[in-house]
């Protein structure tokens, strides 16, 4: 059993069904990310956890115990807000005390917290400080020591790394995961950003208007996408609607529609290319882009411009050129149903992504 | 920058059209009202300023003033925080509603606690079984002041409010803080020189106000005249210098508030600079 459950969890904004019949497990000590796009209602399960909404219907489980009465203050959660909500008239200090003078601890031991607190973040000498006189890096780190002073069991995290510019983000990012192995707190944070939720999450939880589309590990998200919008979103992918006209693949059913990776597929010069020498197609290179450590490679194969990412140390490819591309598989999706499909001239090879 | 340069004559043109209309339209009255007061001399000044009636009637005016203030602080620190932190059925009519004493003509709203508390309306006889009178009495007065400065303070803090959110509020909730705590620690802080310039304002509407007041009062000297009432009535009686000697306190009270609004200002500015 998690120590976080959802069960069947309903909620109505007005007319606008924000949560449908949500349920969700999430193990102690997990770090895990609600992934998917504005409006998906990531954020309002977020809420409902906190005790800052209230489901319509279901329960919300804490350690085993159903919290849809408790207050969010006595559910044991710290929250990390989207824009910090750093309380703008105080310190750094008070900031970090406000919850456990709150709590009426004594300022001998708040002091002992508070200071133990802003040394783990490594704001040490920031502790006169109004948030206004910090860097946005600065304020999401106070923000954590805020949510984490008076010891919470949860730590809740709404898409926290969405107000701080790119190269920071980056290193927040590995500090934040660092920060809570470390601690063994139970983490759930919001992100729009696959790349984020990926790269900093155990588990991803991906929703979609309302609805949990699938929850697993990164690998098994990647690998494995349950339900077509899954399919879709992770990954970029691209749409492929006559995939059976690519060579080696055959049509699944008759409403079908491909989606392609650019990991699926490989761009070889003319003749560069021994192993798929006979499976390859013929393609017209269409564009090309500089990503600073790699390239995109796009090509029209069909009708269909498809992108691929090649190496810089690969011989130059230039506009115009005709390529070889090979495609490895690609995700069918008719109805509700995703099947991988693989390139059948590769049929008894095992191809690890 | 460029287009500064470019617009100088236009600059110079807008100052002095500014000035002179201050000039002519403000300071040449004021001027006129001190030189008038002091026309009999300084004991014929000091007589009509310290007259048994202008005393009064200053105590008076200072009484519904005070009044004014305290009830609309109340009320607009409610409101605002009503209509900003919560969202219910009939918000925008309530804010709308708020507004309503600025667009309504002062006469008008003394006329209608006329015929709220007048004798000829229904709770007339309610309130004249427990002696109390509303209507040409000190109560109609204070009423009709804070009618009509009603919306100041709320609409002072409303845009703050609304511009601070309800992030920090859920934060300190979330850990465990009571809503007077989130008050005190959290909210008070943010509104704390939106209100206090509120109140201000409040104040110098309600020290000046004549219209409503002027409805509810009945004009008994000494008893309901308010210092703008007085000042018209020995207006009215061809008394220029007792008229004048007395507009030049509520001028004085007026240049008292208005220095603390500048004072306000500056300092609300400075610490805004310091929280963005």
């Amino acid at each position: 059993m998690g120590y976080v459950e959802l069960k069947n969890i309903n909620k109505h904004f007005k007319n606008f069904h924000a949560s449908k019949d949500i349920n969700i497990s999430i193990e102690k000590g997990r770090l895990v990310a609600l992934l998917g796009p504005s409006g998906s209602g990531k954020t309002t399960i977020l809420r409902m956890i906190a005790g800052l909404e209230n489901p319509d219907s279901g329960e919300i489980l804490i350690d085993g115990k159903v919290v849809n009465n408790v207050p969010g203050s006595e559910r044991g959660i710290g929250f990390v807000f989207q824009n910090y909500a750093l309380f703008r008239y105080m310190n750094v200090y008070d900031n970090i005390a406000f919850g456990l003078r709150v709590k009426k601890v004594p300022e001998a031991k708040i002091k002992e917290r508070v200071t133990e607190l802003i040394s783990l973040i490594d704001c040490e000498g920031l502790e006169k400080r109004y948030p206004s006189q910090l860097s946005g890096g600065q304020r999401q780190r106070v923000a954590f020591a805020r949510a984490l002073a008076p010891n919470p069991q949860i730590l809740l995290l709404d898409e926290p790394f969405a107000a701080i510019d790119a190269k920071v983000r980056l290193e927040l990012r590995t500090w934040l995961r660092e920060m809570i192995t470390k601690l063994g707190i139970t983490s759930i944070f919001v992100t729009h950003d696959q790349d984020e939720a990926i790269e900093v999450a155990d588990e991803i939880i991906v929703t979609n208007e309302g609805r949990v589309e699938q929850s697993g590990n990164p690998q098994e998200l990647y690998k494995n996408p349950a339900t077509p919008f899954v399919a879709r979103f992770i990954g970029n992918s691209v749409e492929v609607k006559n995939y059976e006209k690519f060579r080696y693949f055959e049509k699944c059913s008759g409403d079908s529609t491909a989606y392609l990776r650019p990991e699926f597929v490989s761009i070889f010069k003319k003749g560069e290319s021994v192993q798929f020498a006979n499976s390859a197609e013929e393609a017209v290179v269409e564009d090309i882009i500089f990503r600073g450590s790699n390239l995109e490679v796009r090509v029209r194969l069909h009708g269909n411009l498809i992108s691929s990412i090649r190496s810089i140390n690969d011989s130059e490819i230039k506009v115009g050129e005709t390529v070889d591309v090979f495609i490895y598989r690609l995700y069918v999706v008719a109805g509700d149903e995703v099947v991988l499909a693989t390139n059948t001239s590769l049929q008894d090879e095992d191809i690890v992504i | 920058m460029e287009l500064r340069k470019e617009n100088k004559v236009l600059k110079y043109f807008l100052i002095t059209i500014s000035f002179i209309f201050l000039g002519v339209f403000l300071i040449l009255p004021l001027v006129y009202i001190v030189i008038t007061a002091l026309r009999d001399g300084i004991s014929g000044y000091i007589n009509a300023v310290s007259d048994e009636y202008a005393i009064k009637a200053a105590l008076l005016t200072i009484q519904a003033t005070a009044w004014a203030v305290i009830v609309n602080t109340i009320f607009g620190i409610a409101a605002a925080w009503l209509i900003t932190k919560y969202s219910f059925k009939g918000k925008k009519l309530l804010s709308t509603f708020i507004d309503l004493p600025v667009t309504v003509s002062p006469i008008i709203a003394g006329l209608i606690y006329v015929l709220t508390f007048g004798r000829q309306s229904g709770l007339y006889p309610i309130l004249d079984s427990y002696g109390i009178q509303i209507i040409f009495a000190v109560p109609g007065i204070v009423l009709a002041t804070i009618f009509v400065t009603f919306p100041f303070i709320s609409r002072e803090l409303v845009p703050v409010l609304t511009a601070q959110g309800t992030d920090e509020e859920e934060a300190a909730s979330l850990m465990g803080a009571g809503t007077f705590t989130i008050f005190r620690k959290v909210t008070f802080p943010h509104i704390k020189w939106a209100l206090l310039y509120g109140v201000v304002l409040c104040t110098a509407r309600a020290m000046g106000e004549f219209g409503a007041v002027s409805v509810l009062s009945g004009h008994l000297r000494g008893k309901t005249n308010t210092l703008p009432l007085y000042i018209e009535l020995l207006y009215q009686g061809y008394d220029f210098t007792g008229a004048f000697a007395a507009s030049s306190i509520l001028v004085v009270l007026a240049v008292i508030v208005l220095i603390l609004r500048l004072v306000i200002e500056n300092k609300g500015n400075k610490e805004l600079d310091l929280n963005k």
